[in-house]
């Protein structure tokens, strides 16, 4: 390399953060002309918005178009993120990371970099999150220099994988998840290379999604780099860059404050779940966080003890993590700050070599991020617990909602092949704050300003049909204040004989967890009816099922319809051939709870009575509140008695911790646990000798205690 | 930076803010004083000759006893012990398997195989404290350890 090329420059900018701890020195320009300073960045920000806005209507994806499943940034010549529109904001450093990886790999020399070059990644081992990922950058040249990047993310449904959707909850490899491309020019003088084109068309179900994805992200960095052009012409190239440095340094020193003025200074210690179930093999993934607030205003999240990587989707690459912490920080903690490289500054990462969120080889599959998921948001509580302390209630929150949808492929309404997933958990339930109830059908903590999408457009793109969308009653989890409720839609499969439908993303286990006394969001679920009557029903006239209703033991759609019901504990369904007629349910997730819920305030439950987001059996049950359900008056009195009578009951089933620890640990030295919770202690046990340490001291285990491998006592009783 | 009157904040503790006041508290800059307004409201309310130095979580305080220790005390007065030694060790413990049907019905329980729910009273007045979400033989999890000294440096450098 030359000098002064950009990976000179980039090993140099590494060298400068590393050894003075700061992004840029001085702020002069800040510091000389502030409102000028100002003026320019939100010139910046007005461009990757002008690109969102935009860009999203070019596509003729849903997931661009009404979801907002896209981000624009602007990017130093190094890489180094400067602004960021709304959006995905997970992605605020995957696209950094993909301009990094060209530049360590030479991709100035060959295949160089010239003003109309558009390159294209979707590997998340190089950034991104999973193949649905995709994004564009092209570089911005001023006097024939590059003087910074623009870039654009898209998430496409559909991927060309080994099941359709994208998802690919069975994958065992990265071959089974579609169309990688790594960092491939795919157009130059801004026109796109029409082998390429050709290579998705016949590469993946659906392509539609994916090209004009592709012509979104281009027409949105051209808005950016013209813009850009636009305002280095009377600032100078030379002041541009110092400005965007210092744009970086600034939010550094902004970051640094926010954590030493809002967060007490401890450790914090959370636990986040997911699970695989594939056949023959279900695997519990263990997803702790440690989260330690330093005094100087440095947060240090380590991720020791998290579960090995394995032949499953769920699990996320090193980017993805990063991504879904950075991600949490900025909505919970520099929200009003500027979403640039500067907030990455005050956080350190440590995630495990060769665990579920930084696998050993580029071949494990991502699809479905798992654990790295369940560990992000377990990071948000962490969170939420150093706001507690610090006296920050309006701040503090249980976890977000597990998301969850179907997908599906085969031949569409149209005669044409497809492949896509519903998006529609892009309003799941919130969580619980510290003050008050989680909204219902609010967002998803990956993607905030997304939307569901109106079930017509959802229709137009995907064969099956809606018969309802409803509030997913009780579905968040019960507190004090309690988690918000996702949505729970029943679908008829419809105008094609043709048609896999699956669904994604969980293991029967608690979704999202509650905080501080709050109960976790209950396990998600799919009911699937074969052989169905709705046809004859819809033709007779008689009554359909738009849902649930009030009775998960017993549906609607069960009570209405008579058919084969089958129930998917969990969410992960192979792709199974269906009929038209048939019936589905999927649902988005639910928020957890906080607080002990018979602390809850009557007239929250009168309210959500009123508004049928409850029913009496949950009021009763697990409120204990007395409440005429016809007149939905509360008996003050009666529910004093429920919950005095709550309380014994808890003295009576109650046991003193260290009994309880005495009677574990007979539990713990047979190794008697269940398939999927062995095979996690056995891995994490392996893997980890902090993880181990911390366990053996617990529960006070002999030196030659090992835990049995599971797997290997199937086989020798086999 | 904003003051905020001491009603106010004691209005937040205590869940009777609207969702506009809530929204004002999150939109604007964060009052300096704020953790210890805190402690006075929940100092004056609770009425105890010891101080409070940290609201660790609901119901959970820790505070200084007269000899110098510092513990955990829940609202009821009972005590927990050092705040060094997580309190979930003294506490009153309920492994719930979800498929009781007590909390959790039809397919929303989930398959104690895979994890339960561990239910942490206090053994003073029984108040639901935590719910872990845990596979069965989970070390307890110790959800906070405080950096005194840190938190009464910072003061001093700012």
């Amino acid at each position: 390399m030359s000098p002064g090329s950009l990976k000179d420059r980039l090993h140099e900018r590494d060298r400068r953060v590393a050894e003075l701890g700061v992004y840029e020195e001085r702020l002069d320009l800040k510091e000389g002309d502030p409102i000028a300073f100002e003026l320019l960045y939100s010139r910046i920000l007005q461009s990757v918005t002008s690109a969102h806005e935009v860009a999203r209507l070019v596509s003729a994806s849903p997931m661009s178009r009404e979801l907002g499943e896209i981000i624009f940034g602007l990017y130093t010549p190094e890489g180094d993120a400067v602004a960021l529109s709304r959006g995905l904001l997970i992605h605020i450093h995957t696209m950094s990371r993909m301009i990094k990886w060209m530049i360590e790999n030479d991709y100035q020399d060959d295949p160089g970099f010239n003003e109309g070059d558009y390159y294209f990644n979707n590997d998340p081992y190089i950034g991104g999150a999973h193949c649905p990922d995709q994004m564009i950058v092209t570089p911005i040249y001023w006097e024939g220099e590059l003087v910074a990047w623009a870039g654009g993310l898209t998430h496409t449904p559909e991927t060309g994988g080994s099941e359709p959707g994208g998802f690919i909850p069975f994958a065992r490899s990265r071959f089974d998840e579609g169309l990688f491309l790594p960092c491939v020019k795919i157009a130059e003088n801004d026109r796109i290379k029409r082998d390429l084109e050709i290579l998705v068309e016949r590469g993946i179900r659906s392509p539609i999604f994916w090209l004009t994805d592709n012509r979104a992200k281009i027409t949105g960095t051209q808005m950016i780099r013209q813009e850009i052009k636009g305002l280095i012409e009377p600032f100078g190239a030379d002041n541009f860059g110092k400005a965007c440095r210092e744009y970086i340094e600034d939010t550094r020193r902004a970051a640094k404050r926010r954590v030493r003025t809002v967060l007490f200074p401890g450790r914090y210690r959370e636990v986040g779940w997911r699970g695989s179930v594939m056949p023959r093999q279900e695997t519990l993934l263990h997803g702790p966080v440690e989260l330690t607030v330093s005094t100087e205003g440095r947060l240090v999240l380590d991720y020791q003890g998290m579960s090995p990587a394995g032949r499953h989707p769920f699990q996320g690459t090193l980017p993805t993590i990063e991504g879904l912490v950075m991600n949490v920080l900025i909505q919970h903690l520099f929200y009003d700050l500027k979403h640039n490289e500067g907030v990455l500054m005050v956080v350190d990462l440590k995630v495990p070599e060769g665990s579920a969120g930084n696998p050993p080889s580029i071949f494990y599959p991502t699809a479905l991020w798992g654990i790295t998921y369940g560990a992000g948001l377990a990071s948000g509580q962490a969170l939420s617990r150093a706001y507690y302390a610090q006296g920050y209630r309006e701040e503090v929150h249980a976890t977000s909602a597990l998301s969850c949808a179907y997908t599906a492929g085969g031949v569409d309404q149209y005669g044409r092949p497809f492949g896509a997933h519903n998006f529609e958990f892009a309003a799941a339930g919130l969580f619980a704050s510290a003050v008050a109830d989680g909204l219902d059908t609010a967002g998803v903590e990956f993607n905030p300003e997304g939307e569901m999408g109106d079930a017509e457009i959802w229709e137009q793109v995907l064969p099956p049909v809606y018969l309802g969308r409803e509030i997913h009653i009780d579905g968040g989890g019960f507190g004090k204040y309690r988690g918000g409720n996702g949505v729970l839609s029943l679908y008829q499969v419809w105008g094609t004989d043709e048609i896999d439908v699956g669904g994604f993303g969980a293991a029967p286990i608690f979704s999202a967890p509650g905080l501080m006394g709050g109960y976790p969001a209950g396990a998600v679920y799919m009911w699937v009816g074969s052989r169905t009557n709705i046809r004859q029903l819809i033709e007779e006239r008689r009554p359909i099922p738009a849902g649930e209703g009030e009775d998960p033991e017993t549906p609607d759609f069960v009570r209405q319809v008579a058919a084969t019901w089958e129930l998917v504990h969990g969410h992960n369904r192979v792709g199974t051939p269906a009929r038209p007629g048939d019936l589905f349910t999927a649902m988005t997730g639910d928020g957890g709870g906080f607080g002990d819920p018979i602390e809850r305030d009557p007239e929250l439950v009168r309210r959500d009575l009123e508004n049928k987001v409850t029913t009496p059996w949950t009021a009763r049950n697990v409120y204990c509140i007395a409440v005429d359900p016809d007149t939905l008056e509360v008996d003050r009195q009666e529910t004093e008695r429920l919950r005095a009578a709550r309380r014994e009951e808890r003295m009576r089933m109650g046991i003193p911790a260290q009994q309880y620890k005495a009677r574990e640990r007979e539990r713990v030295l047979c190794g008697d646990f269940p398939p999927p919770v062995a095979r996690m202690y056995h891995a994490v046990l392996g893997a980890s000798e902090v993880f181990q340490s911390a366990f053996r001291e617990f529960w006070d285990l002999p030196e030659e205690w090992r835990m049995p491998d599971p797997d290997q006592l199937a086989q020798e009783m086999a | 930076m904003p003051e905020y009157p001491r009603e106010l904040i004691a209005d937040l503790l205590r869940g009777r803010l609207s969702s506009d006041e809530i929204g004002g508290l999150q939109r604007h800059e964060k009052d300096a004083s704020r953790f210890q307004t805190v402690l006075a409201v929940e100092q004056q309310r609770l009425g105890w000759t010891d101080r409070i130095l940290l609201c660790l979580q609901e119901h959970l305080y820790v505070v200084q006893r007269p000899e110098g220790s510092r513990t955990v005390r829940c609202e009821c007065g009972h005590e927990f012990g050092d705040y060094r030694r997580n309190w979930k060790e003294s506490a009153l413990v309920h492994e719930r398997d979800a498929s009781d049907g007590l909390v959790y019905r039809g397919p929303r329980r989930a398959d104690p195989s895979w994890t339960v729910l561990r239910e942490f009273y206090c053994p003073g007045c029984a108040t639901q404290l935590d719910v872990e979400v845990v596979p069965r033989g989970y070390p307890f999890i110790f959800n906070f350890q405080p950096d005194f000294e840190g938190h009464e440096g910072r003061g001093e450098a700012e």
